[in-house]
């Protein structure tokens, strides 16, 4: 057995001497930890939530909508400002570098669908075969909306899922008929199943046709609702959105000074919506964990200057029977390190239980992580080792006759 | 063997120096029991807490086997501690809330070697001063006597050359007093050195050799009675 080894069992067994002041030591680093964990939990419930939304729309997709964004601070369209149209669609391509790919979007909220004695209200989408890949929507059934569909402005759908339950149920919807609006359309095909957007919104709930149907046989309006593009270079997407909003300004003839009559989302725009108030409280978590663990740190100095004056007999003997300044110090610092990963394990414990009540009031998204757990310990072993070293060497220093003598 | 050459000890307190040893020249040798006398204050536990290298004097000269003590650092000063010394102290000194086994098992905590049977030694240690029965108590639960005799045995556990012993009956009964100082009759019969320093002519009676202490300096006394009493027989 090593020295440190038995320095250590020593330490161990001398924990059990004072339990009060253990516990004092405990508590002040484990509410430090409780915010850590709940901190980093909530951060990672956070993260995946931003990479899951980034991931569902894709890091590469640029929307352009109608708009400003003076009043939220964040872009958001408006469907009562009309200024993109199917022309802007094609200078993006001509003028643009770095597009893959980009399609002129049309939608209305709440149009009434019927089949049969059936009905329900949902989104209708006006859209080009582009949309699929740019929006990663293809059929789970039957076939997506073609070129040929697009120039014969057909009357031919794909239905979301959750369409297809209103109006289906269990039935095959493929070849069926559903009024759109009381206008006929044929079922072309399901498209797949895509759950919940990171807004709440059902994206199941929805119908797709051609945009040329959508204008010509539904609504007749010639302004898009969205531009969906998707670059061919993510790492210069800035670029890419500086150039976009440089020929949608001259198309719109919008003057230097004049705002946007436009915004675009971004990959970094979803984030932000993402983090939101998340990082408010991944801020507030932050800082409780910080002052949390300086305090326990300072507790920690203070108890085991106590601890050090009480047991000076101890420290007298031990030095008298051979033990060397640096076994007392590793003696003291290993065992105000056990206390506190002790309290970093409790910590860490309580804080997944706090994660997993945010999470479940819909506070905020959290995910139990083993980095926690890892943060946790080592930021008790550094603060444990930090704020020992001082009264470890108080400790140490002491003179054997005078330690005995106390 | 252990040589002291002009050993001084001046204490300065509230800038009032007090001179507490004056000159102390002595030489033990390996195998002897030795008793230093003194009344209270005269700097009895001061030159024993010199001697065990728990202390430094003022001026003066420490060997022990033939190394000069203030030639080494507190490192090596610990290892000797540990090595060549058994601490047997008044007031016992035992870890309190540990038990007696863990208190002889210390010194081996600090030893360089932890030897492989450290606890079956240290429970024949225990045994040899007749606590057999004990080893588990914690210390504040044993009798005077019981503890001293765990000091004992913790002195005893690395084997050291020297037994340094600080008014080791101070504490204890008359019966506990016999028993302390027979076991150290018998471990100087098996050819350790014993420092007994003690205020006590009866306990002193025990050594070879009584040394006095009288105002800072040390007088050859004269051969204990008892041995000689037990040469007589």
């Amino acid at each position: 057995m090593t020295r440190i080894v038995r320095i250590a069992r020593e330490s161990f067994r001398m924990i059990g001497g004072n339990k009060l002041r253990v516990f004092i030591m405990m508590l002040g680093m484990a509410v430090g930890v409780v915010s850590l964990t709940m901190m980093i939990c909530v951060s990672k419930g956070a993260y995946e939530k931003v990479m899951d939304i980034v991931n569902r729309q894709g890091p590469d997709l640029l929307q352009v909508r109608p708009g400003t964004d003076k009043h939220t601070g964040l872009p958001s369209g408006s469907r009562d400002v009309v200024s993109l149209i199917e022309e802007d669609v094609d200078a993006i391509f001509q003028h643009v570098g770095n597009i893959l790919n980009a399609a002129p979007v049309k939608d209305r909220k709440e149009i009434e669908v019927k089949y049969g004695d059936k009905f329900t209200l949902t989104r209708i989408f006006g859209i080009t075969p582009e949309w699929s890949q740019i929006r990663d929507f293809s059929s789970r059934k039957g076939e997506f909306i073609s070129e040929e569909d697009l120039s014969f402005a057909a009357r031919v759908c794909l239905i979301g899922q959750t369409v297809k339950e209103n109006l289906f149920g269990a039935a095959d919807p493929i070849g069926q008929i559903i009024r759109i609006k009381d206008v006929p359309f044929t079922v072309k095909g399901e498209l797949e199943w895509k759950g919940i957007s990171s807004a709440g919104r059902d994206r199941d709930d929805r119908i797709v046709i051609p945009i040329t149907t959508f204008t010509k046989r539904l609504f007749r309006d010639i302004y898009l609702t969205q531009i969906v593009i998707s670059v061919k270079d993510t790492e210069k997407i800035d670029r890419t959105i500086e150039d976009v909003r440089a020929v949608l300004r001259e198309r719109h003839k919008i003057a230097d000074g004049e705002p946007d009559d436009f915004v675009m989302r971004t990959p970094q725009d979803l984030i932000a919506l993402a983090y939101g108030t998340t990082r408010s409280l991944i801020n507030l978590l932050t800082g409780i964990a910080g002052v949390s663990l300086l305090v326990a740190g300072l507790v920690i100095t203070n108890i085991m200057l106590a601890s050090v004056a009480a047991r000076r007999n101890e420290i007298g003997i031990r030095r008298a029977l051979g033990a060397r300044k640096n076994d007392i110090l590793s003696q003291f610092v290993i065992e105000c390190l056990l206390i506190s990963l002790m309290a970093g394990i409790l910590g860490t414990i309580l804080g997944f239980g706090g994660s997993i009540i945010l999470s479940s009031m819909r506070v905020a998204a959290s995910k139990v992580t083993p980095l926690a757990l890892a943060a946790s310990l080592m930021s008790c072993s550094l603060i444990a080792i930090v704020f020992s070293i001082y009264p470890a060497k108080k400790a140490a220093n002491q003179s054997p006759v005078e330690a005995l003598r106390a | 063997m252990i040589k002291i050459k002009n050993i001084e000890k001046t204490y300065t307190k509230a800038s009032v120096s007090t001179k507490v040893l004056r000159g102390i020249t002595l030489l033990i040798k390996r195998g002897e029991y030795v008793a230093i006398m003194g009344t209270s204050g005269t700097g009895k536990t001061t030159l024993m807490n010199i001697i065990g290298c728990l202390d430094k004097p003022t001026n003066g000269q420490l060997e022990l086997d033939g190394v000069d003590v203030y030639g080494l650092d507190d490192d090596a000063l610990s290892a000797l501690r540990n090595k060549k010394i058994g601490f047997v102290f008044q007031q016992f000194f035992l870890l309190e809330r540990t038990t007696a086994l863990e208190n002889v098992l210390l010194p081996l905590i600090y030893a360089d070697k932890y030897p492989a049977n450290a606890v079956q030694h240290a429970k024949k240690v225990l045994a040899s001063v007749g606590l057999e029965d004990r080893m588990e108590y914690l210390a504040n639960e044993l009798s005077g006597g019981q503890q001293q005799r765990v000091a004992i045995a913790r002195a005893l556990i690395n084997d050291p050359d020297v037994i340094l012993a600080d008014e080791p009956t101070g504490n204890l009964d008359s019966e506990s007093t016999t028993e302390v100082l027979e076991i150290f009759s018998r471990l100087h019969k098996e050819g350790r050195t014993i420092v007994v320093v003690t205020h006590d002519r009866e306990v002193a009676g025990y050594a070879q050799r009584i040394l006095e202490l009288k105002n800072g300096g040390l007088i050859e006394n004269n051969t204990s009675s008892k041995l000689e009493n037990s040469g007589d027989q």
